[in-house]
């Protein structure tokens, strides 16, 4: 599976040698180890979680567990698999210990009725759209929604992975993600004038 | 087959359906129209979600260029060093030797702090806090704890407000019984007129306040024009333009106020911060008289030592023990009879008459060999500046975005300033203003401790900011640290030129401060946005 690009190419020859010069100890390796992953992975956090604060400090703190936990990678699977693994699992743990007071306050979202969607809306909602206000609205979206479109469609994570990741049965991961879009299409018509449920046709 | 729903398009889009429910699926898709078109709206919704997740509009911060460094914490073990030798030369220099002066003058109980704030009614079950340095202690403990669990904070919520609820009830059960109070303003006067008694402690916010009749408790009192010739049974603590006490007072009597004449009798200690103090001839002080004013003059008795700062002092009354005056014009007349030694320092000639009863004198001239002069000026600025290192690494590594953010403001040099003085002014009137209304209190005590940390870190942004200045933005932790230990450098050079140095103080107080004020703006504004469009 293809993950997110990282910023430069480096073979992988080139990153088996960095990550054993890193597993030695090597502090120069471990530079070059970072400087390969961090813009990328504070990408991913960026659009994990909900302001630019939180995701400078977990991307600081997801190498500092990274360095901790090399020694618990398998070579035999690719790198970035695992070290978006590690970023992800942080990611939700951060946002779980503050989801606490939200859930109580959003859980019956979760078992409301879904509209059934009109295709022609779901074009328009696409093309009025930027990819900014689309981030903008992913910061708007609960913890899991959220969580679940970005580790879908940013880090290309499979169902398993994301069943993993947040701790749900695997079978309920396309609930979650058609929730998902279905809360950010709700969030982006609401910032159009009179477009509250536009991308919703009659219920399902 | 009937139509598929929305769930299952976007499981057969995703290739997450059994085959068999597959080929059923694809086989309806290819003979109706709208349920092709569901599948087409639904596939171009997910490349466009791919899109615009993918697009990168937002530059990588520069704080995050390089890896974070796990070395031997060099720059912390000097700089740990260092202050922990600055907090020792403080301790024997200031607070050790102040202390000791305050112990002989009658202040044994508590100090300057605890009698302000903490010995009135509602603070009493606080004199288990009487040090200052406990008090700061348990201040700095409870922030750095506070600091630690920030992000535990909700799940403790509910082990919080049971540890808390506990706590207080052990303090409530631990802590001295206050007794109730009695709360006047004055409209705009208030008058306890002869005969009447209060038979708790009396606040006063008014005008003009005249005590004539009896108090059984403390009187504290916030009034333009403070009289008192009635009877207080506890302490006076008053901020006033100007206070006269004819009565009595069997406590202690500590006062701020532009002038102070007692012609009564306190029964404990008097102590004045003011402009003007007479103690006049028929006045009485059973113990100690602490001063700092700027005339002074003592025509009574007192019972105990005296230590007064002042510009001229004049003494003619009756002292019972120590006399100590750090003063430029001494004045002691022939009636004046002072049993213990009189310690004078100040650099003009005492007159003192024929006749006048004392112990033995000594004047102390002080030194005015330039500072510049003495190794231990340039040892304390060291030390100052490992303070300052210390603090800035604290705020350095714990809030990395927020320092990043407050020297990088530092450079809207207009704005910073603006904010600044006005912030810089602003805060101690409020806080001040919140400590005269009794429930502000604690929040008027607590936004001065925090404006004068404040004030202290405004310094360290802006020398963090010409540390930057001079070598160009930081790229990492390590060249922050770096930029930060030149720039305090800097600034503590130029802190000790003659004439300018204060000025340059000034300026990197409400430059810093603003800049910090913007910093705080910046971290609320995304919250408060969000909690308005809640």
């Amino acid at each position: 599976m293809e993950r997110r690009k990282t910023a430069g190419e480096m073979s992988a020859a080139e990153l088996a040698e960095v990550l054993t010069r890193v597993r030695e100890g090597d502090a120069d390796a471990w530079g070059e180890l970072y400087r390969q992953y961090a813009a990328a992975i504070f990408r991913f956090c960026r659009r994990a979680l909900p302001t630019k604060e939180d995701a400078e400090d977990a991307t600081t703190e997801i190498f500092m567990k990274v360095r901790q936990k090399l020694g618990t990678y398998d070579s035999s699977r690719p790198f970035t698999a695992w070290l978006y693994k590690v970023a992800s699992n942080h990611c939700w743990d951060t946002l779980r210990r503050r989801r606490i007071r939200q859930d109580l306050e959003t859980g019956d979202l979760e078992t409301l009725p879904l509209e059934h969607p009109d295709p022609s809306q779901l074009e328009k909602l696409q093309i009025d759209h930027t990819s900014k206000e689309v981030r903008a609205a992913l910061a708007k979206m609960q913890d899991r929604a959220r969580m679940a479109l970005v580790l879908r469609y940013y880090a290309d994570m499979s169902y398993d992975e994301i069943a993993d990741t947040l701790g749900v049965r695997r079978a309920f991961v396309g609930v979650l993600l058609l929730r998902a879009r279905h809360q950010l299409r709700d969030v982006l018509a609401e910032g159009m004038p009179g477009a509250r449920g536009a991308a919703a046709g009659s219920a399902s | 087959m009937n139509h598929f729903d929305e769930m299952t398009a976007l499981l057969y889009l995703e290739g997450q359906l059994e085959p068999e429910r597959a080929r059923e699926v694809s086989a309806h898709a290819r003979e109706c129209g709208q349920c092709r078109e569901l599948l087409g709206a639904l596939e171009r919704e997910g490349v466009w979600l791919r899109q615009a997740l993918e697009a990168e509009d937002e530059s990588v911060p520069a704080r995050l260029v390089e890896a974070p460094e796990r070395g031997t914490p060099w720059g912390w073990i000097a700089a740990l060093g260092l202050s922990a030798g600055g907090a020792y030369t403080v301790w024997t220099g200031i607070v050790d030797p102040w202390r000791a002066q305050a112990a002989q003058s009658g202040f044994t109980q508590s100090n300057l702090l605890t009698m302000l704030f903490f010995s009135g009614t509602f603070w009493k079950g606080w004199d288990a806090m009487r040090s200052l340095t406990e008090f700061l202690a348990m201040s700095t403990l409870t922030i750095v704890v506070s600091w630690l669990l920030r992000r535990h904070w909700r799940r403790l919520t509910t082990a919080g407000m049971v540890v808390g609820a506990a706590l207080l009830f052990t303090l409530a059960l631990a802590a001295p019984p206050a007794g109730a109070a009695e709360v006047k303003h004055g409209d705009p006067n208030f008058e306890l007129a002869s005969g009447q008694t209060v038979p708790t402690d009396l606040f006063v916010f008014a005008q003009r306040t005249t005590i004539d009749g009896d108090v059984d408790g403390d009187l504290i009192v916030w009034s333009q024009v403070v009289t008192v010739n009635g009877h207080v049974k506890g302490d006076v603590i008053c901020g006033a333009q100007s206070l006269r006490i004819n009565g009595t007072v069997d406590g202690n009597v500590r006062s701020f106020a532009q002038s102070v004449d007692i012609t009564g009798t306190v029964g404990k200690n008097f102590m004045s911060w003011s402009g003007e103090t007479n103690l006049e001839s028929k006045a009485s002080i059973g113990r100690s008289v602490t001063l700092g004013s700027n005339d002074a003059t003592l025509a009574g008795k007192v019972g105990g030592d005296v230590l007064a700062m002042a510009d001229t002092f004049d003494a003619s009354g009756a002292v019972g023990r120590n006399l100590t005056i750090r003063s430029d014009h001494l004045t002691i007349h022939s009636t004046a009879d002072i049993k213990g030694p009189v310690k004078y320092t100040g650099k003009n000639k005492p007159e003192i008459s024929q006749g006048a009863k004392m112990g033995p004198f000594q004047q102390v001239i002080p030194k005015t060999r330039p500072r510049y002069e003495r190794m231990r000026f340039y040892w304390h600025r060291v030390l100052l500046w490992g303070v300052g290192f210390v603090f800035g690494l604290v705020l350095l590594l714990l809030m990395p975005g927020f320092y990043a953010d407050a020297t990088g403001a530092c450079r809207k040099y207009a704005p910073a300033a603006g904010f600044g003085l006005l912030f810089l002014f602003a805060t101690p009137i409020a806080a001040i203003i919140a400590c005269a209304t009794i429930v502000g209190l604690g929040v008027g005590i607590t936004t001065l401790l925090l404006y004068i940390i404040g004030v202290y870190a405004s310094t360290v942004f802006v020398a963090g900011f010409v540390g930057e200045a001079l070598l160009g933005p930081s790229t990492g932790t390590g060249a922050a640290i770096g930029r930060l230990a030149l720039g305090l450098l800097i600034t503590h050079v130029l802190r000790i030129l003659p004439y300018v140095g204060g000025w340059i103080l000034f300026i990197m107080m409400f430059w810093g401060f603003g800049a910090m004020i913007m910093a705080i703006y910046k971290r609320l504004r995304p919250q408060l946005a969000a909690s308005a469009a809640a």
